[in-house]
């Protein structure tokens, strides 16, 4: 335990999050344009969700098996944490108009349309330029602005992106088809890597007053985060193939299947790591092996089958639970595999603070997972979920632009304002009081 | 393919190409051109990737490894080496000097104690416990120099009941920690067991996702504490552990779980929450569907001429198709229907369709499945600038995934790929501690450097 992190969950809420006084807008659905900015609004940015009126967000729709949680989709709930929520129609006008003014007091801007669209609409980055030189001004999309792709106007997603990327092709076992994975990844990863641009920005923009236009893909993120692949595939005019739970570059590195029938990952390779693992299994002769002793040489595709082999059937003697402890004991990283369930009840998760529960007033209390960066003085932290199409409208018309309640209900009556849809997931829960977290007017 | 027509707004794309295109990247200015970096990662792919996306913004990084070099050096396919260096570090030693200094001794941790007196962030990979028993931890350093952002990644954090365990963190081992291998992987039949189908099991991701997005995180948060550090002049310690960060990118599976317990099983490549959502095969391989919207699911319906037979002009809600019964179902029809094209004609098809079909601009997304060689050849990413060989004076023309984003101001930008081991001892020792050739040979002499 590092003192410096002690009592850091029951002190959080005495220190703000470092990114207060910035400012956030995005006019963002599904995964890859939202997900970001509740990482902003998690470090303690204001974060100001625009959504078109009635429906908003599609992700209010979607739900795994038929399950929503309250109406609402559990997905958007996930993605969309601790902003506020306003509902303007961007295709007209005086919605854009005031999107501008909106955008003369941000700091940041984020989009996921398709490419040209903020130019039609008349906020694209230069009309945006001239109202807020230093805006950081962020476009999400699977192709970007130009090129072959984005000009064909291809429609993308996460899915996509897994399959045009290689991602999908060298993650499934050998001679087996191409595997998707469970989660989004490609999306939420590029989401991520957004925001490490857009604070790089404000950094440059402290120093100079300058701000910038980003253009994001999914597809070109994941891409840089596959690595090794690419020098490998230059080098030896080879293509990668997929391995299954085995990791390429690193060995021993695997998953196994063990005596209770749970499965088990492990990984020694370092020298005291790998002399480790064998003296647990008792064959410490092992690390003397010519085919074995040295990493690179127990690298060859061959030599790396026969350790593991090895393991393989020894892992099958063990339960789970005992390479896991073995693992402790003997110095090399070992772990039973953790499902939804660890992360429910795993005191771990828990005592950090990772896995918490919510305290909503309009969905009240359920678990989540806090942004999972630990930071000793400035705490991020995930606070609320998600409202209504249009919920904050007069919160933020009032305390940001300035309007009175007159005016904020003219922009309704002609339409550029808006609230939700009496529909699934855009109206309140069904057990709302009519008043619990509304900001203004109750 | 058929030839390209240009769309009416081609005239943006070539304006925002203008500003933004990676083939200028080295003309313009770097974000972090005045951050020091100390990246001492043991063994983690994570604290490297975190350090490099900072390398690549212009920061001045400073990677210091024992003498003889670190493990993740010898991290590569098959063990194949490029003049001494693992083919995985060839992509992450990028624009970073790189020392060597033995922090064993006590003479090398009174050098780290100055390199870190001058820097602005310190990242580090160690199991828990091994920085402050050296006298390194950030109590220590951060008395010296109360400014530093130090950064931690590990397999499990800086406290809670687990951080006391001594192993290091390897990203297959936290993708099993975070709970998405539980519910990735094909599904095992009813019957059937994993020794027959060794396949069948979770399964993790090829890439080193996890250590990719614990180190992505790590820049989150060193930017984030930057910006916080101009206003107050305060550094501070900032904690991450590799199966939280990964486990983030989960989506609903603790909430469905705490709310009506089911478990996030395996759906092989469909998706628990999306219809019309997963891979599906084809003559010559497979491809992704995906139309989240219902007109776009009947848009692939028509597209693969079943639109009348299945009923599709019936339909007024996606809601039933995500129930696992029907995914099943329809997947067992679709999967005669999509085996009759190729991956490209499914695709033409798709694009076509966006033309001239019934339902016409609406149109359902197809792409194929390509192999990373595929991948890599597509003219595409290579004109957006992916895929531009850096020219390394040691390593020679380097395939490096790089403009992973454009920018007009600040993009990042690869300069060279790697250095051997302490190739940069000269001039960061000199920079830093005024240590010239004499000084240096003592130290290395004495196993220091």
């Amino acid at each position: 335990m590092s003192a410096v992190f002690a009592d850091y969950v029951k002190n959080k809420y005495s220190r703000p999050g470092p990114l207060k006084g910035i400012r956030v807008l995005e006019v963002c659905t599904l995964l890859f344009g939202p997900a970001g900015p509740s990482f902003l609004a998690s470090l303690g940015a204001e974060v100001i969700k625009i959504e078109l009126p009635p429906m908003g967000d599609v992700t209010r729709s979607l739900n795994p098996f038929g399950w929503f949680y309250k109406e609402q989709g559990p997905m958007f709930m996930h993605i969309n944490t601790s902003k506020y929520y306003m509902a303007l129609d961007l295709h007209i006008d005086l919605g854009q108009q005031i999107f501008k003014e909106l955008c003369a007091k941000a700091d940041v801007v984020e989009f996921n349309l398709r490419p040209a669209v903020t130019n039609r609409w008349n906020i694209g980055y230069e009309d945006i330029m001239k109202v807020n030189p230093g805006i950081i001004y962020v476009e999400k999309n699977g192709f970007g602005q130009w090129g072959l792709y984005a000009e064909q106007d291809r429609p993308s997603n996460d899915g996509a992106s897994q399959a045009l990327s290689g991602y999908a092709w060298m993650s499934s076992f050998p001679g087996r088809p191409p595997l998707k994975q469970s989660i989004w990844i490609c999306d939420v990863y590029g989401a991520m890597m957004a925001e490490v641009a857009v604070l790089a920005a404000l950094h440059h923009r402290k120093k100079t007053g300058k701000g910038q236009y980003i253009e994001m893909s999914q597809t070109e993120n994941i891409m840089r985060a596959m690595g090794w692949v690419w020098p490998y595939q230059q080098m030896t005019g080879k293509g990668v193939e997929p391995a299954g739970n085995r990791d390429q570059c690193i060995c021993p590195a695997d998953t196994f299947l063990c005596k209770d029938d749970l499965f088990v990952a492990l990984a020694a390779p370092a020298p005291d790591e790998f002399l480790g693992l064998c003296r647990a299994m008792g064959r410490p002769e092992l690390a003397e092996d010519p085919r074995f002793k040295e990493h690179t040489t127990r690298l060859e595709v061959e030599n790396a089958l026969a350790i593991l082999k090895i393991i393989a059937d020894w892992a099958r003697t063990k339960t789970a639970a005992e390479i896991e402890e073995l693992g402790k004991q003997y110095g090399f990283a070992a772990t039973r595999l953790h499902s939804s369930k660890d992360m429910y009840e795993d005191p771990h998760r828990r005592a950090r603070g990772f896995v918490k529960e919510i305290d909503d007033p309009l969905y009240g209390r359920y678990p989540d997972h806090e942004l999972p960066i630990m930071m000793s003085k400035t705490p991020p932290k995930h606070r609320w979920t998600v409202r209504p199409v249009g919920f904050d409208n007069d919160f933020i018309m009032t305390t940001i632009l300035g309007r009175n309640q007159a005016q904020i209900d003219e922009l309704y009556m002609h339409g550029v304002l808006g609230r939700w849809k009496d529909a699934q997931g855009r109206r309140p829960p069904s057990d709302w009081d009519g008043k619990s977290g509304a900001i203004l007017r109750r | 393919m058929a030839e390209h027509k240009r769309p009416k707004w081609a005239a943006w794309a070539d304006h925002i190409r203008s500003l933004d295109d990676p083939a200028k990247n080295f003309e313009k200015p770097e974000a972090l051109d005045d951050l020091v970096v100390l990246d001492l990662s043991s063994r983690s792919m994570a604290g490297c990737f975190c350090s490099s996306l900072l390398a690549e913004l212009g920061a001045e990084t400073i990677r210091i490894e024992p003498p003889g070099g670190d493990l993740v050096r010898t991290y590569s396919p098959g063990g194949v080496m490029h003049r001494g260096t693992g083919l995985a570090y060839l992509q992450e030693g990028r624009n970073k000097y790189h020392i060597t200094l033995n922090l064993e001794k006590e003479e090398g941790r009174e050098i780290l104690k100055c390199l870190a007196g001058a820097a602005d962030v310190l990242i580090e990979t160690y199991p828990t416990g091994v920085m402050e028993e050296w006298g390194i931890g950030y109590e220590e350093l951060s008395k010296l120099n109360p400014r530093l952002i130090y950064t931690s990644i590990s397999a499990f954090g800086r406290f809670g009941p687990e951080s006391g365990r001594r192993q290091y963190d390897y990203d297959n081992v936290s993708q099993a920690r975070s709970g998405i291998q539980y519910g990735t992987g094909e599904i095992l039949p009813e019957g059937k067991t994993y020794d027959e189908m060794p396949y069948a099991v979770p399964t993790k991701a090829g890439p080193w996702i996890a250590w990719a997005v614990s180190g992505t995180f790590g820049a989150m948060g060193i930017l984030a504490a930057l910006h916080y550090r101009c206003q107050t002049g305060e550094g501070q310690a900032i904690d991450i552990a590799s199966p939280e960060a990964y486990e983030r990118l989960h989506d609903y599976a603790l909430h469905w779980y705490a709310d009506q317990g089911v478990l996030n099983e395996r759906f092989g490549n469909l998706d628990t929450a999306l219809w019309l959502y997963g891979f599906f095969p084809t003559k010559d391989g497979g491809v992704f569907l995906g139309g989240l919207r219902l007109e776009m699911w009947k848009a692939f319906v028509d597209i693969i001429g079943k639109y009348e037979e299945w009923g599709a002009e019936e339909w007024t809600s996606l809601a039933p198709f995500m129930k696992k019964d029907w995914q099943l179902k329809y997947q067992a029809m679709i999967n005669p229907e999509t085996m009759k094209y190729t991956s490209e004609e499914l695709t033409a098809k798709s694009v076509e369709y966006a033309k001239t079909g019934r339902l016409a601009p609406i149109t359902t997304v197809v792409a194929p499945i390509v192999s990373p060689a595929d991948a890599m050849k597509d003219e595409v990413w290579r004109d957006r600038g992916i895929f531009t060989p850096v020219q390394d004076p040691v390593y020679g023309s380097i395939v490096c995934a790089q403009a992973q984003w454009k920018a007009t101001e600040t993009p990042p930008r690869t300069k060279w790929v790697c250095r051997p081991v302490g190739y940069d001892n000269g001039f960061i020792y000199l920079k830093y501690l005024g240590f010239g050739p004499g000084r240096l040979k003592e130290l290395s002499d004495q196993g220091v450097i």
